[in-house]
């Protein structure tokens, strides 16, 4: 489900099978690497587009936190540990991350939920049914990678 | 004879009327436009989109057939990729379902849960349907996978709007 008021309306009526929160993770930065932090935000938000699709009613899907890239680590920690508290008031079992920066990597151990970094792709280069293919090929990944956590914890 | 005087008063009520009228008309013509239209509105998603799909390529096993179109979300143009899973039954008829779970709207799968070889498998909470689309009593959905009307296009197959499916 997504932050909109039709699926919210859904969520609240069927909230205990809604046992997973998903966050992308998206940088902003105006420095030399703001090409790169464009393609990571397109690429995981369309990837978080197509996962939404798959898991509709078990995944809640959040419109992401958008950061700035260099912010310092203990600043960008405080804030993930903040959105794990508002999480944990709630009824999810599981918490996902999704993000292409890289950074967050060593960041990891400082919160519970999982992480999934995905490097970005550079889909601006690449034409249509190419791109269409290879965003396909990430998302089934990344189902795989949805269902083995479920199975595991179930 | 007495002429038929237009009091000051009077004149001013009539043109006021008037003016006010067509004020009023012009207010509220785009407003009833605005509430009408997407009624008399040709419904770009009821048409038929044609697959890559041959229809004599369809066998009795169901394949994913992707397929994109435009759709309009208020004055948002954007494209869509549906999915159906097609096949063939007994009779040669085609039957295209819509993957789209009765339950809560996940994306189901064909014969991909290994617990439930031939079935149509829910990751999310374990719905399960049989081929032609049936929900399996006792897990979560509640009434069959919706069906698209389908149509031939050279050859090829067109999906329609999926539709729930009548019960026999
Ligand atoms: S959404 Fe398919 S079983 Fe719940």
């Amino acid at each position: 489900m997504k932050w909109v008021a039709n699926d919210i309306d859904m969520y609240l009526g069927a909230k205990e099978y809604v046992d997973t929160i998903v966050l992308p993770l998206f940088p902003i930065s105006f420095g030399d690497d703001i090409k790169q932090t464009t393609s990571m935000t397109e690429f995981i938000s369309l990837l978080s587009i197509q996962l939404e699709r798959q898991f509709k009613g078990r995944i809640l899907m959040l419109p992401g936190y958008t950061y700035i890239k260099n912010n310092p680590d203990n600043v960008l920690i405080d804030d993930i540990k903040r959105w794990e508290a508002e999480f944990q008031n709630q009824s999810f079992n599981h918490v996902f991350y999704l993000t292409s920066d890289s950074d967050w990597r060593t960041r990891e151990e400082s919160f519970e939920g999982s992480l999934i970094w995905l490097p970005s792709l550079p889909l601006e280069s690449m034409d249509e049914k190419y791109r269409n293919s290879i965003l396909e090929d990430q998302v089934q990944q990344l189902i795989h990678l949805f269902v083995k956590k479920w199975q595991n914890n179930d | 004879m007495s002429k038929q005087r237009v009091t000051r008063r009077q004149f001013l009520n009539y043109t006021l009327t008037g003016v006010g009228g067509f004020m009023a008309a012009g207010m509220l013509m785009p407003m009833v436009r605005f509430a009408v239209d997407p009624v008399l509105q040709h419904n770009a998603a009821g048409d038929y989109v044609v697959t890559d799909k041959k229809i004599s390529e369809i066998t009795a096993e169901p394949v994913r057939v992707d397929f994109t179109f435009e759709q309009k979300d208020a004055w948002y143009t954007s494209e869509v990729t549906n999915t159906a899973w097609v096949y063939k039954d007994e009779n040669g008829e085609v039957i295209a379902l819509s993957p789209i779970c009765k339950h809560l709207g996940c994306t189901v799968d064909w014969n991909k849960d290994k617990a439930n070889p031939e079935h149509f498998y829910c990751p999310c909470h374990g719905g399960l349907y049989t081929k032609d689309g049936t929900n399996v009593p006792g897990t979560p959905p509640a009434a069959p996978l919706d069906v698209y009307p389908f149509k031939e296009v050279d050859g090829y197959l067109a999906l329609g709007k999926a539709e729930p499916r009548k019960e026999a």
